[in-house]
């Protein structure tokens, strides 16, 4: 909390003139439920990431009020969609106004000529899919939190889809959007000015712009989206090795392999595996030289499907993989995908069971750096272990990114028992966390290819992976934010205030 | 800048994949001193919410460390509020904040009034999905919720609606469904005018509140389908509303009362077993009665969706008269979500002739509700009635005429939806008894006295 009484006195009576009264939150549950997202938190420090107060508006007119008050009294504001990102790009910083999107939840238009549809971005996907299936449809951007995030925060983190090798991920997805600025203005931005045009070549490309600047440039209030056929057919297989090479090699082979209903692949290293054999309770137990997995996931019609799993079943053979079998394979991608489960207790090293949260590093990583930056990040989450059970290693994912296999999304899954956080504990996380930048970055890989890299530690070295660019993204920061009212305090961002009291 | 591979790095046995707690681990991994983790103690303000914390502590943290909030979506106050203070995460939050000593009871009590206790949330949660069907684990946000209301009350934090309608409920030993209209012991069982039923026995048919002085037909359908059937039953001798709706609004020793009234009543009556119509009693008897009285409640209950079904099964009862209606059935939360049942009264509906009967799967029914339950329709009926429109909504889509429900509680506030959108509401006895070729009646004139 940053405002003084009178202050915030002053900005309820004026939010007061464009919202009704039970859209305007200030009680402290209100604040307190608004100032975490499930990436690392400084629980012990929950205090100093509280908002002032939340508005719940429901359209873009009021978005735009409400962010023209902020501008002229200064006041910071937070855009807060779902809640569900692995940065902290909804977490207050300076206090001030969470804007909370989540009632602009509606679906405005279903063009099923042009295969779009057209929605609040306080909708979940799960739920604008339970709508669409009703027409054979489907809108294909699937994170992990698939059940709870929003179409705006996909947009202000730029997300992943696990399916994204078959339907491309959220920038391919969104065809464009309402977004209001900092200083209250609203924007539309697409491909060109059309809201369902798909590629344009009309003077700047501004979409991408405006995606995953983690609420730094503004508040997407609605998107039109790209549809497609629900897929008919879905085939999961898993496939186990003796070791981490051969599954590694196996992995490249398959997205290599140019097949077009292969939707992704997952690679499971040796420490996953270890780790889901101790503490998984969906894992089904495979003999003790199941060292690694490999799962790859086809969508499309179910001619095609099959044909396409043939290829990819003879690729595996000739890697060395055992068939889980159908059973298996459905099940454990069901437990993996459509209930994205995850254990929520870890072990001391002396193998005693205590609750932790799950947090997952990523990383966009070329293939052939794979496993060496594997190595390197155990090693860093080692090092944390030598000093405390409040940390412990759940092992590693690589995700394809795209049909070809360049690049992977890499993850290491990262076990925090955060009832035990103070901040020597912090400090060994937030070091530990830059150390995992650096080696993405030595790798010649990106910090992120799916959360973004606003937080403490990784940030630091944002300037370092984007060299002049961060220079452009200061230019640009100070032009469409005078008064750095947005979502101030992320990707050090205040750089582009010189002179300022931050 | 730091290098991909380490200069010095270390071998130990950290640094490869290893499993804790093996009795064959190497020894090493016993040597590293612990700086950080201590026992972790309440920082709470007063040794009464210090003592809440440190219950609720792990079941809350293990909903606050999980970044999957799959619960929002299919919450029934979510979906209308669309506010995230009121949602089950915020619930366990606000908890694991009371722990740390960031919150107090004052702060959140207000807030827990947004829960139809429905659970949803905990179905739907992913350590649920993960664990339930082999562990029978299952997150406890109902319970949680349960236990802060308990605690408000505890500290002298009351809902005026909820400390009203508890005090009437105490007053006239039943809950006040009438409104202004008194109910009493005296007219409790005035709903079985005419039947002629015997009291006491064996087994007893439990009737109270909402279907015992409002939706009067709903047991009155039930008796004659129990007699048809030839099922011996009487009614209770002296019976007091179940003592749930007080547990779940947090008067939790009235609710221990009633519960051992009613227990020391079946005993006096020779009772073994209960049959209950009403599936919020059935939470009640089967959750909150064997937690009061433990090895001691040895009352076999019955719910009579369950009977019916299998009365059908054995021949004992055939339905035949056609009813021409197109149909839809709710799952009423307290069965689906809460206890697993929802086969039944399908089997039921199936058995009814000339109904054509669209089905809509109890998963997807985990998001639908009626707003009837957990207090909602007392403190905030307009949240009841904007829920009871969305689950009416969903059945206006499928192009039937009617919703059928198997729970009295979500009839009167589904009724008034489905009243705006051209839908009848109808009890699955009512439907059953109408199709067995029953005449239901009115009760008039006061029942077994």
């Amino acid at each position: 909390m940053t405002l003084s009484l009178d202050r915030l006195d002053q900005v309820v009576t004026a939010l007061g003139t464009v919202l009704a009264p039970e859209q305007i939150l200030t009680s402290k549950t209100d604040r307190y439920n608004r100032a975490r997202v499930p990436a690392p938190f400084p629980v012990h420090r929950w205090a100093e990431r509280l908002p002032d107060l939340a508005v719940l508006p429901t359209s873009t007119e009021q978005v735009a009020a409400v962010v023209r008050i902020a501008n002229d009294l200064r006041i910071p504001v937070v855009p807060r969609d779902g809640g569900t990102g692995l940065t902290d790009g909804a977490v207050p910083l300076r206090g001030g106004i969470v804007v909370d999107v989540k009632r602009m939840n509606q679906i405005h238009e279903l063009d099923l000529v042009n295969r779009t549809v057209t929605v609040g971005t306080g909708i979940n996907m799960l739920k604008l899919n339970e709508e669409l299936s009703r027409h054979g449809l489907i809108y294909p951007d699937d994170p992990a939190s698939y059940p709870c995030s929003l179409v705006g925060g996909r947009i202000g983190t730029s997300g992943w889809s696990l399916i994204g090798s078959r339907y491309g991920h959220t920038r391919d997805l969104v065809l464009s959007f309402d977004i209001v600025l900092p200083t209250g203005d609203i924007l539309h931005v697409g491909d060109g000015i059309g809201r369902k045009i798909t590629k344009s070549s009309s003077g700047y490309q501004l979409k991408h712009l405006f995606m995953g600047h983690q609420g730094t440039l503004g508040i997407a209030t609605r998107a039109t989206l790209k549809l497609f056929p629900k897929p008919e057919a879905e085939l999961s297989p898993f496939w186990a090795f003796d070791n981490y090479d051969d599954a590694y090699a196996c992995t490249g082979a398959l997205a290599r392999a140019g097949v077009a209903t292969f939707a992704g692949a997952v690679l499971f290293d040796e420490h996953k595996v270890a780790y889901l054999r101790r503490d998984d309770e969906a894992y089904i137990p495979q003999p003790s030289d199941v060292r690694a997995l490999v799962c790859a996931v086809l969508y499309g019609y179910e001619d095609e499907v099959r044909a396409g799993g043939k290829r990819l079943f003879r690729i595996a053979r000739e890697h060395g993989a055992r068939y889980l079998g159908d059973e298996i394979s459905a099940g454990d991608w069901a437990a993996r995908h459509d209930r994205y489960a995850t254990p929520l207790h870890g072990r001391t090293k002396q193998g005693q069971v205590v609750p932790m949260s799950w947090h997952c590093e990523d990383s966009a990583i070329n293939y052939s750096q794979l496993p060496r930056v594997t190595k390197a990040w155990h090693e860093i989450i080692a090092r944390l272990r030598r000093t405390t059970d409040v940390f412990d290693d759940w092992g590693m994912f690589a995700y394809t990114q795209g049909a070809t296999g360049a690049d992977y999304l890499t993850e290491i899954d990262v076990g925090i028992w955060e009832q035990q956080l103070d901040d020597a504990a912090w400090e060994l996380w937030v070091n530990a966390k830059r150390e995992i930048a650096a080696v993405a970055i030595a790798a010649g890989g990106s910090i992120s290819a799916c959360h973004g890299s606003c937080r403490e530690g990784e940030v630091d070295l944002v300037p370092d992976e984007l060299g002049r660019g961060f220079d452009v993204m200061l230019d640009i920061k100070r032009t469409l934010d005078p008064n750095n009212i947005m979502n101030p305090g992320k990707y050090l961002l205040d750089r582009a205030y010189p002179g300022s009291a931050r | 800048m730091t290098q991909i591979e380490p200069d010095h790095a270390p071998t130990d046995s950290l640094s490869t994949a290893f499993t804790p707690g093996m009795t064959d681990n190497p020894a090493d991994l016993a040597d590293f001193p612990e700086t950080i983790a201590l026992p972790l103690t309440s920082r709470a303000p007063d040794a009464r919410t210090a003592e809440f914390t440190e219950q609720w502590r792990n079941a809350s943290y293990n909903c606050y460390s999980s970044g999957h909030k799959f619960c929002r979506e299919v919450c029934p106050v979510m979906q209308v509020t669309r506010n995230e203070s009121w949602t089950p995460t915020a619930f366990h939050a606000n908890v694991v904040a009371m722990d740390r000593g960031e919150l107090e009871i004052t702060d959140v009590a207000d807030d827990y009034v947004n829960c139809t206790q429905c659970g949803a949330c905990e179905v739907r949660c992913p350590n649920t999905l993960f664990t339930g069907d082999f562990y029978r684990f299952r997150t406890r946000t109902v319970d949680v919720v349960k236990a802060v209301r308990a605690l408000a009350v505890e500290n002298g934090i009351h809902q005026s609606g909820w400390r009203t309608w508890n005090e009437r409920t105490d007053t006239d030993t039943h809950e006040p469904v009438l409104g202004d209209v008194r109910v009493s012991q005296e007219h409790v069982r005035d709903w079985s005018a005419g039947l002629d039923l015997p009291i006491g026995g064996e087994a007893v048919l439990f009737v109270d509140c909402e279907a015992a002085f409002y939706r009067t037909s709903v047991p009155r359908a039930v008796a004659q389908i129990l007699r048809l059937a030839g099922y011996e039953f009487g009614l209770m001798g002296e019976q007091w509303c179940c003592g749930g709706p007080a547990a779940e609004m947090g008067y939790v020793d009235q609710a221990r009362r009633f519960a051992e009234h009613n227990l020391a009543n079946w005993r006096s009556t020779g009772t073994k077993r209960v049959l209950v119509l009403d599936p919020h009693d059935y939470i009640s008897f089967t959750e909150d009665y064997p937690k009061y009285f433990g090895a001691d409640f040895d009352i076999e209950i019955v719910l009579v969706v369950e009977l019916f079904a299998d009365l059908i099964r054995q021949g004992r009862l055939t339905p035949t008269v056609p009813i021409d209606r197109a149909i839809t059935y709710h799952d009423p939360c307290r069965l689906n979500k809460r206890k697993g049942i929802w086969a039944e009264p399908r089997e039921i509906l199936r058995a009814i002739p000339g109904l054509a009967f669209t089905d809509v799967d109890r998963v997807t029914q985990w998001s639908y509700c009626s707003g009837g339950g957990g207090g909602l329709p007392i403190e905030k009926p307009e949240l009841t009635a904007a829920i009871s429109a969305n689950r009416v909504a969903k059945a206006r889509q499928l192009d039937v005429d009617t919703l059928v429900s198997a729970c009295p509680w979500s009839e009167r506030p589904l009724s008034a939806a489905g009243a705006a959108q051209d839908i009848d509401v109808v009890d699955i006895h009512e439907l059953l008894a109408q199709s067995l070729g029953l005449d239901i009646g009115t009760a008039v004139g006061g029942g077994a006295r």
